[in-house]
């Protein structure tokens, strides 16, 4: 079960975490949404540390993403050795320098005065994820080779059912421990996204590319008045959009969801020829045994003995089950003397049935443990108050007729029957 | 004062139609701000649990089949073929589960707040009423999969009714278990009863909860809300748009959180397989049957109890529960928040280590 909660419901709470809770930290504190730089406190290490790291993230992910969301085309790529070669190692390659990049920062993070000054736990613990999860990836790519070509038939699948909302984790539950945790970690990191410096990653000052090379900053009042006015307008403007972009987006989604859920179940499922067969079958098999029970009920209906067994089939130490003439159960054991007991199997506490093994001279109901004596039906312990009524049996011989001097020898031959006068 | 008046003044305070328009009931309407006012948000939830209900119970219908032979299957069918019908059925239990919760919850709040204090008696009393009607619907949905567990727990629970025929004199004795056969409809459970309880379930018990829940939401919308705290509330909120705006988010959150439970986690893996088989006339009763873990309190100090305790207790608290209004219209908000969490923790106490106490109290097996 926790392989349902790690690899299913884990990545929606990451998903949830990262999409929900990203934008509400954007929105509530918008000035804390960076990497929280420390450039200016150190620069040296620094360089040698986050050049190195973010360019080999970067090809990492790209590898990732391949596989992910383009399988069939990674697929077909690499079905060309040299091609699997060239991006093994490139990603091998790109793995390493991330690492020693991830190294130098998280040295410098813990050996520099200053910048220890300015760390918190969250920092050290998404380091250290991040530190065990590059080194599960090298792991998982050395000790099972050739990821770019295995990858994407088993982890992109895994990907697309999680994001169609169509969870499947049959792809990955049999993977090997190494690779299980790179997943689970990825999850890990992926939820603690928006609770990290993490952020910064949506917040890459991707405008500065486009940005005027000049900005004008008006210095008189009433201008600068008339630019709050229209800054004010604009951005309540840009708000009511936002918000009704997002609500129609949510409902168009919700809509989607539902449409996407509800249509195919009324649909029905398409079986194929061998799949309704078997289901026809089983409810036959239902069906005959629901006559059974059916033919039962009539039978004590209208006869006046029912015949439960023959005397020569029942057991000292396993009862059988049979069913009275008001339809509730019994069971019918062999006594001592080699005549049958038959006890309602009724249990007198609250009505359970009674299990039909014999232990040390015990029946045992099994809901509330109360203890029967098989030879009195008398209650040893338990919860139940009286004893297990006993039901009246009589004999009939060879010829169907009622026996009424039993002879010891013919045991074998007598049939075993209960009969509607004798009906408690 | 005339008769009429005596009568109808009161009437006219507990239901004041004429606060029977939008403005009043809606753009007029303010919601406290003090430190319980989360619990503003719990009816709100147990609403949007029964739309769940109501929704997912009416897909499940178009498959499900009430008789003894196709149920179990039927069911097996949703959840294995039906596409989507997994998802559409655990969200059912999941909903139902986490409903009789909120519901509880919403009980144990209002009565802390002292919500049904002069003039919301009737949103009081509709609310135990809808509480039961909630119960009835737990009890009589857990019979309708026909598995083992469901058909011998409702066996168990039903039998808990003739028991009470120990303490009636003479011919009054048998009373109680002709009680039982009425409601299984023949001397054990069986066809009779599932086709019983299925009617229950899906016919009389919805159009009950719609009337009681109109009821109730009226009431509520026509008295606004109560104040909740002993001192007086300077800081409000606008019922509409901003409280409104919040109650949808958190709907939209729970049921989130609820969606991934049932695409994640199967109602059923919370049970061993053989409770899960297709229940069999003709067995033994396996091992582990218990109902479902909201009637833990009072089942578990059944097991210990004897059983006359059991009944004169649950019949006083249900006296108790109606007559709330009355009993403790002059208790401190104070009193009332003890007591809901005393109750509370005795509920969760129950539910969660009852079994370890009864093994305690009884001894091992």
């Amino acid at each position: 079960m926790h392989d349902y909660f790690l690899f299913i419901g884990l990545p929606y709470v990451a998903l949830f975490s990262i999409i929900v809770v990203t934008i509400y930290r954007f929105n509530s504190n918008r000035y804390g949404f960076s990497s929280l730089s420390s450039q200016f406190l150190e620069k040296k290490k620094l360089l040698w540390g986050s050049v190195p790291w973010h360019i080999g993230l970067f090809i990492i992910i790209l590898g990732h993403g391949a596989a992910f969301f383009t399988p069939k085309l990674l697929q077909s790529l690499v079905a060309n050795k040299t091609v699997m070669y060239i991006l093994e190692i490139i990603g091998l390659t790109a793995a390493l320098f991330a690492l020693f990049g991830l190294i130098v920062l998280f040295v410098r993070r813990l050996r520099n005065s200053r910048i220890q000054a300015v760390t918190s736990n969250m920092d050290l613990v998404i380091l250290t994820l991040l530190t065990v999860q590059i080194v599960l990836g090298i792991l998982t790519a050395t000790l099972y080779q050739w990821g770019s070509s295995w990858s994407p038939g088993i982890v992109g699948p895994y990907m697309h059912s999680i994001f169609t909302f169509n969870p499947d984790m049959s792809y990955v539950k049999e993977l090997p421990f190494v690779i299980k945790a790179h997943i689970v970690i990825a999850w890990l990191i992926i939820l603690l996204v928006p609770f990290t410096r993490l952020v910064h990653m949506f917040s890459l000052p991707i405008t500065y590319i486009g940005r005027l090379p000049q900005v004008v900053v008006w210095s008189f009042r009433r201008q600068k008045e008339a630019v709050v006015i229209a800054e004010t307008e604009d951005t309540t403007r840009r708000y009511f959009l936002k918000a009704l972009i997002g609500i129609t987006t949510g409902v168009v989604l919700l809509l989607i969801g539902i449409v996407d859920k509800i249509i195919p179940f009324f649909i029905g499922p398409a079986l194929s020829r061998e799949e309704k067969a078997k289901f026809l079958k089983g409810r036959l098999e239902k069906i005959k045994k629901a006559v059974k029970q059916k033919e039962l009920e009539h039978e004590r209906l209208i006869n006046e003995f029912i015949h439960i067994a023959d005397l020569k089939d029942l057991k000292n130490e396993e009862g059988l089950y049979f069913i009275d003439y008001k339809m509730k159960p019994g069971l019918a054991f062999k006594g001592e003397d080699g005549l049958p007991v038959l006890y309602s199997a009724k249990c007198t506490h609250l009505g359970c049935t009674i299990a039909n093994k014999v232990k040390d001279g015990k029946l045992l109901c099994p809901c509330h443990i109360s203890h029967f004596d098989i030879k009195t039906g008398n209650v040893i312990d338990g919860p139940a108050l009286e004893p297990l009524p006993k039901i009246n049996f009589l004999l009939k011989d060879v010829n169907d007729q009622v026996v009424v001097n039993i002879d010891k020898s013919k045991l074998n031959e007598y049939k075993v029957y209960i009969a509607r006068s004798e009906e408690i | 004062m005339s008769i009429f008046s005596k009568v109808l003044d009161p009437m006219r305070e507990r239901l004041p139609l004429d606060k029977f328009n939008l403005k009043s009931m809606v753009y007029n309407k303010k919601v406290p701000q003090h430190k319980m006012k989360w619990a503003y948000y719990l009816g709100g939830l147990a609403l949007l649990f029964f739309t769940i209900q109501l929704i997912t119970g009416l897909l499940l219908l178009f498959y499900y089949q009430p008789t003894t032979e196709e149920a179990y299957d039927s069911v097996k069918f949703i959840t294995e073929q039906v596409p989507g019908g997994a998802v559409i059925r655990n969200l059912h239990a999941w909903t139902s589960s986490a409903m009789v919760l909120i519901v509880i919850l919403h009980l144990l709040t209002t009565f802390a707040m002292k919500a049904f204090e002069k003039p919301r008696e009737i949103t009081w009393v509709t609310g135990v009423i809808l509480l039961f009607i909630t119960f009835g619907f737990s009890f009589t949905g857990y019979l309708l999969p026909w598995h083992q567990l469901s058909v011998n727990a409702t066996k168990v629970a039903l039998e808990f009714i003739g028991v009470v025929g120990q303490y009636l004199p003479g011919e009054y004795s048998k009373i109680p278990h002709q009680i039982v056969e009425l409601i299984q409809g023949g001397a054990t459970v069986g066809q009779e009863t599932l086709s019983r309880f299925f009617a229950i379930h899906v016919v009389i018990l919805p159009l009950c909860i719609f009337a009681f829940l109109g009821m109730h939401l009226l009431v509520v919308q026509l008295h606004g809300m109560s104040k909740g705290v002993d001192k007086e509330v300077t800081v409000h909120e606008k019922f509409f748009p901003d409280f409104l705006i919040k109650d949808f988010s958190l709907w939209a959150i729970v049921f989130f959180i609820l969606f991934v439970l049932a695409i994640t986690i199967p109602i059923d893996s919370f049970f061993p397989y053989p409770l899960m088989e297709p229940y069999n006339p003709l067995g033994s009763t396996p091992e582990g049957i218990k109902p479902e873990w909201y009637f833990f309190f009072i089942y578990y100090p059944m097991e210990i109890l004897p059983f006359w305790i059991i009944l004169v207790a649950s019949i006083v608290l249900v006296i108790i529960l109606f007559l709330v209004p009355k009993i403790f219209a002059g208790t401190s908000r104070k009193t009332l928040a003890f007591l809901a969490i005393l109750a509370f923790i005795y509920f969760v106490i129950m539910t969660v280590f009852g079994e370890s106490i009864v093994t305690l109290v009884k001894g091992g097996h």
